[in-house]
């Protein structure tokens, strides 16, 4: 994989636009805390890859951004609008305060998902246009075009009125990309976008996502796979037992480690 | 031995004729018992999806109302339903002051209440036990999206658990074509009412009720095939790949 550059983004747009910032997220199941205080800032452009091993807490961090799960404190903010939180009674977890913002803020946080959770009944193209139609508002004509154009940008021709089903998985983790792209998010949230593909499939999805990366789009990603945390991401966060154990330009973070855990974990995922 | 020629003569009667009338001079025969049954069918279904949705609430009081419902409309004989409703509310003077006297005096009407109560509450529980499967991954992804939980119901889940739902739905629709044979029991000449009409008439028990049970074959077949038919436009995504 080919390391891409960031610098464009860098100067001018980097500060002047907060895209993502998440401070001191906490989580617990029961007793045991997931989460012991994560934060996060993406500006325009950044590419962060979180890594950690199984367990370590990454895949909960990235569904508290945008409230799968349910954070215990914290605070979360997207393109400069914070999420209003309150504590939920009967669990003890933090909810929204109000429907309406979490659905809105939601819009602009696309997702994709570790086994893509396309909606099996649809076809291809209903499933890119469903949300921008029925939850943006756009017009159907508008939002088919705009679908066409990202099936494009994913590589995928042909494919409108096939169902995921009868998709390999990754056409179908192409198709979601593309449904999350329709939505024109500030931030896309990939978790473990690979780690349900078989491996030769892996490469054309991290070459439509090392695309994106390209075109200077904020992404967090969730991730086993190394080259690209290395290659793409300009930001990578590694996670353990519910920490930031190390942070930094993966060129660095990633070629010498100073914690002694980042380095058993690296030198276990050799790659 | 079997009377073939008997039972060719009294066909018309099956079909709304006889004596000297017309084919479907009357609703009599078929075109009662589709009549009834398309009726039912249709309240029903169109009970069945809120009852559907309420009986997967979250809120106890309302699934467990649902579920009482659907307890005491499955765990009784249809036939009793029927009595209760035709025989059973006329003893209340109250039902017979009101307005709806007009049309509970009515076996008709009381078959068609009797029906749709029925086959709601056994679609109900196709429906949520196929809410219930939704895919939590598609449910997470609706959320994801932004969409409010009334339009992911409405886009999501309902349309994928109707989907899903038509092979169970499919085999509910004939045993309830079947089960409209006891509206010949309230006075109703449906297909069954027919054919113990004839039975009355001429003593001859098989020859009448071989009549009727041709019919009801022949429109289970017609129903079988028309689910396999809609099957195969909704429920593609689930078929396997074609090429």
């Amino acid at each position: 994989m080919k390391p891409i550059e960031h610098p464009s983004v860098a100067a001018e747009v980097r500060g002047t636009s907060l895209k993502l910032q998440v401070e001191d997220l906490h989580k617990s199941y029961g007793n045991h805390e997931v989460l012991k205080g994560v934060s996060l800032t993406a500006h325009a452009g950044d590419v962060i890859s979180i890594i950690g091993s199984s367990g370590s807490g990454k895949s909960t961090f990235l569904r508290c951004i945008n409230l799968l799960e349910h954070p215990n404190s914290g605070r979360i903010a997207v393109a400069g609008e914070t999420l209003g939180l309150v504590p939920d009674r009967r669990t003890g977890a933090l909810r929204a305060a109000d429907a309406r913002q979490l659905a809105r803020i939601r819009t602009k946080l696309a997702m994709v998902f570790q086994h893509f959770n396309l909606w099996a009944h649809m076809t291809v193209l209903e499933n890119i246009i469903e949300a921008p139609v029925h939850v943006l508002g756009v017009p159907k004509d508008e939002a088919v075009a705009r679908a066409r154009k990202y099936l494009e940008k994913v590589g995928l021709r042909n494919v409108e009125d096939k169902y995921p089903a009868h998709m390999s998985g990754g056409q179908q983790q192409r198709v979601a990309i593309a449904r999350a792209l329709a939505m024109e998010p500030e931030v896309m949230l990939f978790d473990e976008p690979t780690s349900a593909l078989d491996p030769e499939l892996v490469g054309e999805v991290l070459r439509v996502m090392q695309d994106l990366a390209r075109e200077g789009r904020t992404m967090v990603v969730v991730t086993h796979e190394m080259g690209f945390a290395r290659e793409v991401s300009n930001h990578v966060i590694f996670l353990h037992q519910g920490r930031v154990e190390e942070e930094g330009n993966p060129r660095e973070v990633l070629v010498s480690p100073k914690s002694e855990r980042l380095a058993q974990f690296l030198s276990g995922s050799l790659k | 031995m079997i009377d073939v020629q008997f039972m060719l003569d009294k066909l018309p009667a099956f079909l709304g004729g006889g004596d000297g009338q017309p084919v479907f001079s009357v609703t009599d025969g078929l075109v009662l018992t589709l009549e009834l049954l398309g009726i039912s069918l249709f309240f029903g279904l169109c009970l069945a999806v809120p009852l559907g949705l309420m009986r997967v609430s979250r809120n106890r009081f309302v699934s467990g109302a649902v579920w009482l419902y659907t307890y005491v409309f499955r765990g009784t004989p249809l036939l009793v339903q029927l009595f209760i409703i035709y025989y059973g509310l006329s003893q209340f003077e109250a039902v017979r002051e009101s307005w709806a006297w007009a049309y509970l005096r009515e076996a008709y009407v009381c078959a068609i209440i009797a029906f749709t109560l029925n086959t709601a509450a056994y679609t109900t529980e196709i429906i949520a036990g196929q809410i219930r499967n939704t895919h939590w991954g598609e449910i997470e992804a609706a959320k994801a999206m932004g969409m409010s939980k009334g339009l992911m119901m409405r886009r999501i889940v309902v349309p994928s658990a109707l989907r899903r739902a038509l092979p169970a739905y499919s085999n509910e629709v004939v045993m309830m074509m079947q089960s409209t044979s006891v509206a010949g029991l309230v006075t109703l000449a449906d297909l069954t009412g027919v054919a113990r009409r004839v039975f009355s008439d001429s003593y001859l028990p098989f020859e009448p009720f071989l009549t009727a049970a041709a019919f009801y074959l022949a429109l289970t077949f017609l129903f079988v095939w028309l689910f396999k038919l809609a099957e195969r436009r909704w429920l593609a995504y689930l078929a396997p790949r074609k090429h």
